[in-house]
C-alpha cells in the first residue's frame, strides 16, 4: 500500500508541477477597457457549443453602506430588474408622472413616519412606526393615495387597464423569448452581480440590454417593490429557524466594519429608502469606472468586442468620487458568547477574525479549513467518527475585501453537548498549534485543492462567478495565480496561522439549543 | 498538453494595450437601435445529438453512452441503476438511501472503510451513490491520470461493498439527529404533508423512517437490496472526458468482467390514495404563512404533455414573466416566490402545483389571486403575445438541455430507461411550434380544475385566517372557511401530536 501511495504522490506532484509553471495551462481572459472606464474580460471557449454566459458587477455591496441606508445595494439589484424609459413602460413620459406624483407622496409619509410616529413609537404608544396598523388618519390617507397612483401606473386602479404606463416584468420577457435563462443577479457583501445565460447569436442583445439599463434606469415601482423584499426578508430570515440568531451573531462579531448589518438591511431602513438616496448611490457606484462586464462561453471575441464598444461606450464616466471605505474594524478585547434557544439542534459555531482576501496569511488559513474539512478531514474523523459526539463538523475560511473570518461549526449526536463540541474544537486546535502536520496529510489537502481548481473551471456560469469574485476582491489573475500560492504553503505556515488568529480573546461563540420546553407543551397538547 | 488551455492563448496583458488601441482610435461607433426587436441576429443552427451516435454495448451487454472531452484532464464516470427508493420494504422506509450510503462509506472488499477514503481523496478522485426514488446513480470524478486507479476502487466498491458494521452506527446515528429537525422548517413539514395527501403516507414518493425503522436496519438488510439494484443487468453507464473511446470502453469491460448481472429491478409501484379536495393547516408559529394547493396531474408522456407544459410557463413557471409572479410578486408584493410546478412521473401521474409564501394577514389574498389566474386561463384563452413568448422562449432554450457532454449523456441514460419515444428530441421544437391558444384552454379545462384541488397551509392559524387588514380576503373564501387542522407530527416515531 505505502509504495503505491508514494508513486501517486510523485504523479499528482507532477501534474501540479506542470499547473503553475506553464503560463499556457491558465484561463486565458482577453481584459480590455472602454474610455469611459468599463473594464471587460473575455473568456471564448468552445466545449459548450451554442451558449455563453455574461454578466457585469458593480463593485458595491452591504460594506458601502452606512446605518440608515442598509440594505440599498440589494434593494438596487431588485431596482435593476424593473426597466427603462425604452423597455417597460408604453407611455415614458406619462410613466415619469407616476413616479414624480408617488414620489411626493411617499416624501410626505416618510415625514410624519420618521417625526411622528418615530416619537410615538419613543413614547411607547406604538410597537412599530412603519407598521400600516399604527398609521395615524393623515398617513392612512396619503397611503392609500399611494396605493392608488401605484395601481394606476399598473393598470389595476378603477380606470382599468387604460391608465397603465407599466408592461410587466418586459425585462425578463424580452430575454426570454430571445432563448435567456437562468436570468438573476445576486448582492453580496463586497459587490452586486447581473448575469443570464444566452444563445450564441444573442450577445448583441445582452449588449443593448444591459447598455440600456445601466445608462436608464428609472427605479420605477420603487416603492411597491420594497414589500417584495420585506418578503423575501421574512423568507430567508424571520421564518427560518436560525436566521434571526445568525443575524444577531453576525452583529455581535464585527464591532466597527461595514460587515456588521445583514445584506438584506434592517426592516427600518428598507421601509425608509428616498429617491434622493437611490439617485446618489446609482451615480456613485453604477458609473463605468466602478463597473466590469465578463463573458464566458462560445462566441468570436472580435465580433463581441464590436458589439462591447458600439453599446456600452454611451455610459456616462459621471463626476462622483468613490467614498473609500474607511472604517477598520476594531481589535476584539474580550471572548463574546451567544446563547441561542429555538426550533434547532444543539449546534456552535466558533468564529475568529482573521485577514481581508489575498492577504499572505489567506493562503495558509484556506489550507488550514482543508486540512480540517471533507470525509478524511480531522473534524470528521475525530468528532464524528471517533468520538461519535457530532453529526457533522466543519471549518470556513471566508476572507472579504476588508476583513475576514475563520469558523468552526458542529451539530451534536446523541447526548452529546455543545460545550462538548467546543472542547473537542479547542483540542484540534491545539494539534494544529503545537504539531506540524504530517507531509502526507498536506499532499493530500494540496492534491483535492488542485483538482478542484479544475472543477471549478468547468462550467461557463461557474467560472464567470469565479471571474466575477477574483476581480472585486482582489484582480481576476488571482484566478490563474492562486493555485500556485495554495501550493506553496508549508506545514509551518499552517502552525503559524493556527498560533495566529485563534486565541481566546479573538473568539465569539455562539450555542444554539433546541427549545425543549415548547416541544414538551406541544407534545403534552398545552 | 491539452489541459486548462484555451485555444490561441496569449499573454493577456499585452492583449489588453492592442485591443485599447484599435479599438477606440479606428471605427466609428455605429447607431444604438432603437429597440430590441430592431437587432437583427444570425441564425443558429442547432440540431439536437443523437443518442445513437454515443450509444456504445459492452460485450457483457452493458449499454454505455460515451464522449470525449479534452478541455480538462477529468473524466467523468456516472452509472444508473433502476429502483431507489421504490424498492424500499414497507417496513424499512429510505432503505435504498442508507444503502446507497454505505456503498460509498462502509469499505469495499477487504479494503477498510477509513484507507478506501484516504486513497480517494490522495488522489483527488471524488465519488458519490445516492439513492432517488426511481433510480440509484453512482458517479465517480477523477483525474485523468488517475483514472484506472479510481476507476478499480469504485468498481470494486460497487461489487464489495464491506458495509463496515461501525460505518453503519454511524450512519444511523447521523439520520436520526436529521430525523429530529424534522419540524424544525415550515417547509419541510409542507412538503412532507403534501406528499402524503397526493401519494398516501405508505407509498415511497411520501413514506419516510422513524427512528424505530432507522435503528432496526440491519447489514443483511443492505445485502439484499444491493443484489437486487446494483448488478451488471440493472446498469447503464455513462462517460466523458478526457479519454480515447475504444480504450475507455476496453477499461471498462476489464473492470465489469466475472460482475454477476442479476434481473432488472421491478417498476415503482402506482400510488393507491386519491386527493381529498379541501382546505388543510398544519400549526406553525411563524410571520409568513407556507402555502402549497394543486391537484394529481399526468403522465410524462401524455399526449396533452406539451401543451401543459406551455400553459405552466405562462401561468407560473416562466419566472417574471408568468402571470403569478407578475400579479402576486410584481404587483401586489405579496411573495418573493411563486410558482406553479408541473411535476412529471414516468409510471404514474405526477402533480401540478402552485406553491408560494406570504406574510400571515396576506396568506388568504394571495392564495384568492393564484386561484383566481388558474380560473382565468381556463375561462379564457391566453393572449397572442404570452403563447408566442413561451413558445420562443422552449424552442431558444431546447439546445441547453444538451450544453455539455455530462449532461447531453445523462439525457440518453434517462430516455433508454424510460423508453421515451426515439423522435421525442428530434421533433420536440416542431411539438411546441404546433400548439395553438385552443389546445392551451382545453388542456387547462381537463387538468387544471380548481375544485378538485387542495389547498395545504402551514403557519399560524390565528393571524392567517381573519386576512388582510383591507378585508380583500379572508380564509373563509375557501371551501367555505371549513378547514381541516392536520397534527403536526413527531419527529421521531411520525405519530400525530394532538392538536392544540
Amino acid at each position: 500500500m505505502c509504495w503505491r501511495v508514494l508513486f501517486r504522490l510523485v504523479v499528482v506532484s507532477t501534474l501540479i508541477g506542470c499547473m503553475h509553471t506553464a503560463a499556457a495551462q491558465k484561463v486565458a481572459v482577453e481584459e480590455f477597457t472602454l474610455p469611459n472606464g468599463m473594464q471587460f474580460l473575455l473568456v471564448p471557449r468552445s466545449d459548450q457549443p451554442n451558449v455563453v454566459s455574461a454578466g457585469w458587477v458593480a463593485r458595491v455591496g452591504s460594506v458601502n453602506e452606512r446605518p440608515g441606508i442598509t440594505g440599498i445595494s440589494h434593494f438596487f439589484e431588485h431596482m435593476m430588474f424593473k426597466g427603462t424609459n425604452t423597455i417597460g413602460t408604453r407611455n415614458p413620459d406619462k410613466d415619469r408622472t407616476f413616479r414624480v406624483e408617488q414620489k411626493k407622496v411617499r416624501d410626505q409619509m416618510n415625514q410624519l413616519v420618521l417625526n411622528e410616529q418615530y416619537e410615538r413609537f419613543r413614547n411607547g404608544e406604538i410597537d412599530d412606526p412603519w407598521d400600516p396598523v399604527n398609521d395615524t388618519p393623515r398617513l392612512k390617507s396619503l397611503r392609500t393615495k399611494l396605493d392608488t397612483l401605484i395601481r394606476a401606473q399598473q393598470g389595476r386602479g378603477k380606470a382599468g387597464p387604460a391608465t397603465a404606463t407599466i408592461v410587466k416584468d418586459e425585462f425578463d420577457q424580452v430575454y426570454t423569448k430571445a432563448g435567456g435563462s437562468g436570468m438573476n443577479a445576486f448582492t453580496s457583501y463586497d459587490l452586486t452581480c447581473y448575469f443570464i445565460t444566452v444563445p450564441s447569436n444573442k450577445l448583441e442583445l445582452w449588449a443593448w440590454m444591459e447598455s440600456d439599463r445601466l445608462n436608464d434606469s428609472v427605479f420605477r415601482e420603487f416603492y411597491s417593490e420594497r414589500n417584495v423584499v420585506h418578503e423575501e426578508r421574512r423568507l430567508r430570515t424571520d421564518s427560518t429557524p436560525t436566521g434571526r440568531f445568525q443575524e444577531q451573531f453576525n452583529s455581535m462579531f464585527w464591532a466597527s466594519c461595514g460587515y456588521s448589518w445583514p445584506v438584506i438591511g434592517w426592516p427600518s431602513d428598507l421601509n425608509s429608502y428616498t429617491f434622493e438616496q437611490a439617485q446618489v448611490y446609482w451615480n456613485t457606484y453604477y458609473r463605468p469606472g466602478n463597473l466590469f462586464g465578463v463573458v464566458v462561453g462560445d462566441f468570436d471575441p472580435k465580433q463581441v468586442k464590436k458589439y462591447i464598444k458600439q453599446y456600452f461606450s454611451r455610459l456616462d464616466p459621471g463626476k462622483n468620487k468613490l467614498p473609500p471605505v474607511v472604517t477598520l474594524e476594531v481589535e476584539q478585547m474580550a471572548e463574546q458568547r451567544m446563547k441561542a434557544l429555538g426550533d434547532f439542534p444543539p449546534t456552535i459555531e466558533v468564529r475568529y477574525h482573521t485577514v481581508p482576501a489575498g492577504h499572505r496569511d489567506s493562503y495558509p488559513l484556506d489550507m488550514l479549513a482543508e486540512v480540517l474539512n471533507e470525509r478524511t478531514g480531522r473534524l470528521y474523523t475525530s468528532m464524528v467518527e471517533g468520538r461519535g459526539i457530532a453529526a457533522t463538523a466543519s471549518a470556513g475560511s471566508d476572507t472579504r475585501k476588508y476583513a475576514g473570518l475563520f469558523s468552526f461549526d458542529a451539530m451534536t449526536r446523541g447526548d452529546a453537548t455543545p460545550e462538548q463540541l467546543e472542547q473537542a474544537w479547542y483540542e484540534e486546535l491545539v494539534k494544529l498549534q503545537t504539531e506540524k502536520l504530517p507531509e502526507r496529510e498536506l499532499r493530500k489537502v494540496k492534491n483535492r485543492v488542485a483538482a478542484s481548481n479544475y472543477r471549478r473551471l468547468e462550467n461557463n456560469m461557474s467560472l464567470l462567478i469565479q471571474l466575477a469574485f477574483s476581480e472585486a476582491l482582489l484582480d481576476w489573475e488571482e484566478i490563474n495565480d492562486g493555485p500556485a500560492k495554495y501550493e506553496s504553503v508549508t506545514a509551518e505556515d499552517i502552525q503559524r496561522v493556527a498560533k495566529k488568529y485563534f486565541d481566546e480573546t479573538n473568539r465569539s461563540v455562539a450555542i444554539y439549543r433546541r427549545d425543549t420546553e415548547q416541544v414538551a407543551e406541544k407534545g403534552a397538547g398545552k | 498538453m491539452n489541459y486548462l488551455v484555451l485555444k490561441n492563448t496569449v499573454c493577456a496583458h499585452l492583449m489588453s494595450g492592442i485591443f485599447a488601441m484599435n479599438l477606440f482610435c479606428a471605427t466609428p461607433v455605429s447607431a444604438i437601435p432603437p429597440r430590441p426587436e430592431a437587432i437583427e441576429f444570425q441564425k443558429l443552427e442547432f440540431t439536437p445529438p443523437r443518442a445513437t451516435d454515443f450509444r456504445r454495448m459492452l460485450s457483457d451487454g452493458t449499454v454505455v453512452f460515451v464522449a470525449e472531452s479534452h478541455e480538462f484532464p477529468l473524466i467523468k464516470l456516472s452509472i444508473t441503476f433502476k429502483g431507489g427508493d421504490s424498492l424500499d420494504p414497507e417496513s424499512t422506509p429510505g432503505l435504498a438511501s442508507v444503502m446507497a450510503r454505505m456503498v460509498r462509506e462502509g469499505g469495499a472488499g477487504d479494503m477498510k472503510p477509513g484507507m478506501f477514503d484516504e486513497t480517494l481523496d490522495f488522489l483527488a478522485t471524488e465519488v458519490s451513490v445516492s439513492a432517488g426514488n426511481t433510480f440509484t446513480t453512482a458517479r465517480m470524478n477523477s483525474l485523468s491520470d488517475n483514472f484506472d486507479e479510481s476507476l478499480n476502487l469504485f468498481v470494486n466498491m460497487l461489487r464489495k461493498p464491506a458495509f463496515d458494521k461501525q460505518r453503519l452506527e454511524v450512519a444511523k446515528a447521523r439520520l436520526l439527529e436529521s430525523l429530529k429537525q424534522r419540524n424544525d422548517n415550515a417547509s419541510s413539514i409542507l412538503a412532507r404533508e403534501w406528499k402524503a395527501m397526493l401519494y398516501g403516507r405508505t407509498h415511497f414518493e411520501a413514506s419516510q423512517p422513524t427512528a424505530s425503522s432507522v435503528e432496526a436496519i440491519r447489514r443483511e438488510q443492505l445485502q439484499t437490496i444491493h443484489q437486487k439494484i446494483i448488478h451488471p443487468g440493472n446498469m447503464i453507464v455513462a462517460v466523458s472526458g478526457d479519454f480515447a473511446i475504444e480504450e475507455i470502453l476496453e477499461k471498462l469491460t476489464k473492470a465489469f468482467s466475472g460482475w454477476e448481472p442479476g434481473a432488472v429491478a421491478a417498476s415503482p409501484e402506482t400510488p393507491k390514495a386519491v386527493l381529498v379536495p379541501g382546505l388543510y393547516h398544519v400549526q406553525k408559529d411563524i410571520p409568513q404563512g407556507k402555502v402549497v394547493l394543486g391537484k394529481r396531474g399526468i403522465v410524462r408522456d401524455d399526449p396533452d404533455a406539451i401543451p401543459l407544459l406551455l400553459l405552466n410557463e405562462i401561468l407560473g413557471a416562466g419566472g417574471f414573466t408568468s402571470r403569478l409572479m407578475q400579479k402576486v410578486r410584481s404587483n401586489e408584493g405579496l411573495a418573493y416566490s411563486v410558482r406553479s410546478i408541473l411535476s412529471q412521473r414516468v409510471d404514474y401521474p405526477g402533480a401540478f402545483q402552485a406553491t408560494f409564501e406570504s406574510k400571515n394577514p396576506t396568506v388568504a389574498l394571495a392564495t384568492k389571486i393564484v386561484l383566481g389566474e388558474i380560473a382565468l386561463i381556463r375561462d379564457q384563452p391566453v393572449s397572442d403575445a404570452e403563447i408566442e413568448v413561451a413558445k420562443q422562449g422552449l424552442i431558444e432554450t431546447f439546445p441547453r438541455q444538451f450544453e455539455s457532454k455530462p449532461a447531453t449523456l445523462q439525457v440518453f441514460v434517462n430516455d433508454e430507461w424510460t423508453n421515451r419515444p426515439k423522435d421525442y428530441w428530434r421533433t420536440f421544437r416542431e411539438k411546441v411550434s404546433s400548439v395553438t391558444k385552443e389546445d392551451l384552454l382545453r388542456v387547462a379545462q381537463k387538468h387544471l380544475d380548481p375544485s378538485q384541488m387542495a389547498i395545504l397551509v402551514v403557519g399560524n392559524w390565528e393571524a392567517i385566517a381573519p386576512g388582510d387588514l383591507e378585508g380583500r380576503a379572508t380564509m373563509k373564501d375557501f371551501f367555505g372557511g371549513d378547514v381541516k387542522h392536520l397534527p403536526l407530527r413527531d419527529p421521531l416515531t411520525l405519530d400525530p401530536l394532538p392538536l392544540d
